[in-house]
């Protein structure tokens, strides 16, 4: 449809092209959200839904006509899957806190006081961010043993943070060149130690810096599957992701439970990217996530 | 640090009394030590006395010191060179593809669309699913006796019986790469997406008084304006491709007939299947090397250590 201000531009005119440039830009949009959501959906409808329904007649039936809690009743009844949680959630837990705790004080430490070295040290942070998980593995697994720390907490807390903590260090060390300097300057003026005004200055300040690296933390130790799967060797010890990962190996364990507990596990991150979307997009901004 | 700052701080630590000096000297340590010992005790150490375990042979006890005898074993056989192929082949083409789709979407999500709020929420779930869940959702649409996708095919008249994806010789390596894109893609697009919408709006005005057309505004400014986080997308998302373990190993374990056998898969399967961890860790040591090799060009090429103060 061609206005008076429209130009030729070859074969169609300007409005067109413009046109056909949205339809474009919306079927893209829209071919990419169908191919992001099916398999979100299809995880859900299967764990809410009893394999009687699901596969009734010989096909896979996803529309949730009869949704059950079945699949979870069985998936905790008869599986460990409460004692995997458990032991995800702890390792899980203090890996996050050390890796952040590591990383603000690194990353304090870094901006305010000076030393050679300095882009030495930028570049080892960065170079351990993208190493490989299972080529740290296998030193951590040898480096245990020898110790006798496989099979502890204590072990996959320490490999987990190994993976988290450079990304940590590198994004606080960013964030704190973002806090002026005179905040603490005028607390040390008014007479405040460096110690009172790290604790009532810098901290409060770091705060959105912390959070983010702490989601990130999580978000690594929470997916990872490689450290668990090398240092944990006893059943009683597996994490979430590996305990879950041996079910379809197990006769006994159908799709229905095998999504339920995919659910279970997808809840923490999802509740994540629901309220603290921001905070991981800062994340993405300074360099991405593994 | 810039000067000014440095002048700053050092006035202020001048300032400080006799007293403050001592715990000024414990805030450097509560800083520093954490850091030092951590990376002394998970990354250091281990790396170290494995590249060391890399000069013996299996078996676990006796082992015989044997030089760099693992490494030559390695580069010598045809074997290492397939898996290195099909690591290659595995980081290319889920990085490529990534780029293509992240590209595409961030494009146009920054058209200001309706709904596009919502997809950009959208698009975090498969980054944030972990590995394993994603691996189960495309395990079960995949699968050859329940998965939709052969149903919808079988359906639909494409195929006459169903495709076991995951375990036949041709459709293992796309699969895979399949599953790992539909996780990875979302990490370029918002990493292009906050180039994009960096770009100052005016530079597209200018353009269309001059009567550039589509095609001219993206390769004059778009393109520009997004090179450089494509090669950091290209460096960093490539390295950790060629490096991932879990996706491969939960979905194929290195199957059918080795064809999705990449390095880290070969390392695992060295180390806990063949017990020979002499030769593990030389094989995690040529990757080392390989990473080093590709770490150099990045900092090469973006010097990001200067981003840091």
């Amino acid at each position: 449809m061609a206005t008076s201000k429209s130009r030729t531009n070859g074969l169609v005119s300007h409005d067109t092209q413009k046109r056909l440039q949205r339809i474009a830009v919306y079927l893209t949009a829209l071919l990419i959200s169908v191919f992001t959501i099916i398999p979100v959906y299809v995880m859900v409808v299967i764990a809410i839904q009893s394999p009687a329904t699901t596969f009734a007649g010989g096909r896979v039936n996803l529309l949730p006509t009869e949704p059950s809690l079945r699949n979870f009743v069985v998936l905790l009844g008869s599986t460990d899957t409460v004692r995997y949680f458990v032991n995800s959630l702890i390792v899980t837990l203090g890996s996050t806190i050390l890796s952040t705790a590591i990383a603000v004080a690194a990353g304090y430490g870094l901006t305010r006081f000076d030393f050679t070295g300095k882009s030495l040290a930028a570049r080892a942070v960065l170079f351990s961010y993208m190493f490989s998980p299972i080529v740290l593995a296998i030193p951590l697994y040898v480096v245990f043993s020898t110790l006798g720390l496989l099979n502890s907490h204590f072990a996959l807390t320490l490999a987990l943070t190994a993976i988290s903590a450079p990304f940590c260090i590198w994004l606080m060390w960013q964030y704190f060149q973002t806090v002026p300097i005179a905040l603490e300057e005028s607390a040390w003026v008014r007479g405040a130690s460096r110690w009172r005004t790290v604790k009532d200055v810098v901290l409060p300040v770091a705060r959105p810096g912390y959070i983010s690296s702490a989601i990130f933390a999580f978000a690594v130790a929470w997916n990872d599957f490689t450290m668990a799967r090398v240092v944990m060797s006893r059943d009683e010890m597996y994490t979430i992701t590996v305990g879950a990962s041996l079910f379809l190996d197990r006769v006994s364990i159908g799709w229905g439970e095998t999504m339920a507990v995919s659910l279970l596990i997808a809840l923490p991150p999802f509740l994540i990217a629901l309220f603290l979307q921001r905070y991981l997009l800062q994340g993405f901004s300074v360099g991405g996530l593994e | 640090m810039s000067t000014e700052l440095k002048s700053r701080v050092s006035a202020a630590q001048s300032a400080l009394s006799e007293r403050e000096f001592d715990s000024t000297t414990l805030l450097l340590a509560a800083c520093f030590v954490p850091m030092f010992v951590f990376f002394l005790v998970v990354w250091v150490i281990p790396i170290i006395y494995a590249l060391g375990m890399s000069l013996f042979s299996a078996p676990v006890r006796n082992p015989e010191f044997v030089g760099l005898g693992n490494y030559t074993a390695l580069l010598g056989s045809a074997e290492f060179w397939g898996f290195l192929w099909n690591s290659i082949v595995y980081a290319v083409a889920t990085t490529g593809l990534s780029l293509v789709i992240g590209l595409g979407l961030a494009l146009v999500i920054n058209q200001k669309i309706r709904g596009g709020d919502a997809l950009r929420t959208l698009m975090i779930f498969p980054y944030l699913l972990p590995t394993l869940v994603v691996i189960f959702m495309w395990k079960f649409i995949l699968d050859p006796n329940i998965g939709i996708l052969n149903q919808f095919l079988v359906d639909a008249g494409f195929i006459d019986s169903p495709i076991a994806f995951f375990s036949t010789l041709e459709f293992a390596m796309p699969a895979v790469v399949i599953t790992s894109v539909w996780k990875f893609a979302s990490f370029a697009f918002f990493i292009l997406l906050a180039r994009l919408q960096a770009i100052d709006p005016d530079l597209y005005e200018r353009a269309r008084v001059e009567g550039a057309t589509t095609w001219q505004a993206f390769r004059d400014i778009t393109f520009p304006h997004l090179r450089g986080a494509i090669l950091i997308i290209l460096l960093v998302r490539g390295i950790w491709m060629f490096n991932k373990f879990d996706i491969i190993y939960l979905s194929t374990r290195g199957g059918p007939l080795q064809q999705t056998t990449t390095l880290p898969i070969r390392v695992y399967q060295i180390a806990f299947s063949e017990v020979n961890f002499g030769m593990a860790t030389a094989l995690a040591g040529i990757m080392f090397f390989l990473l080093a090799l590709v770490a150099v060009v990045y900092f090469r090429a973006f010097a990001p250590e200067q981003e840091v103060a």
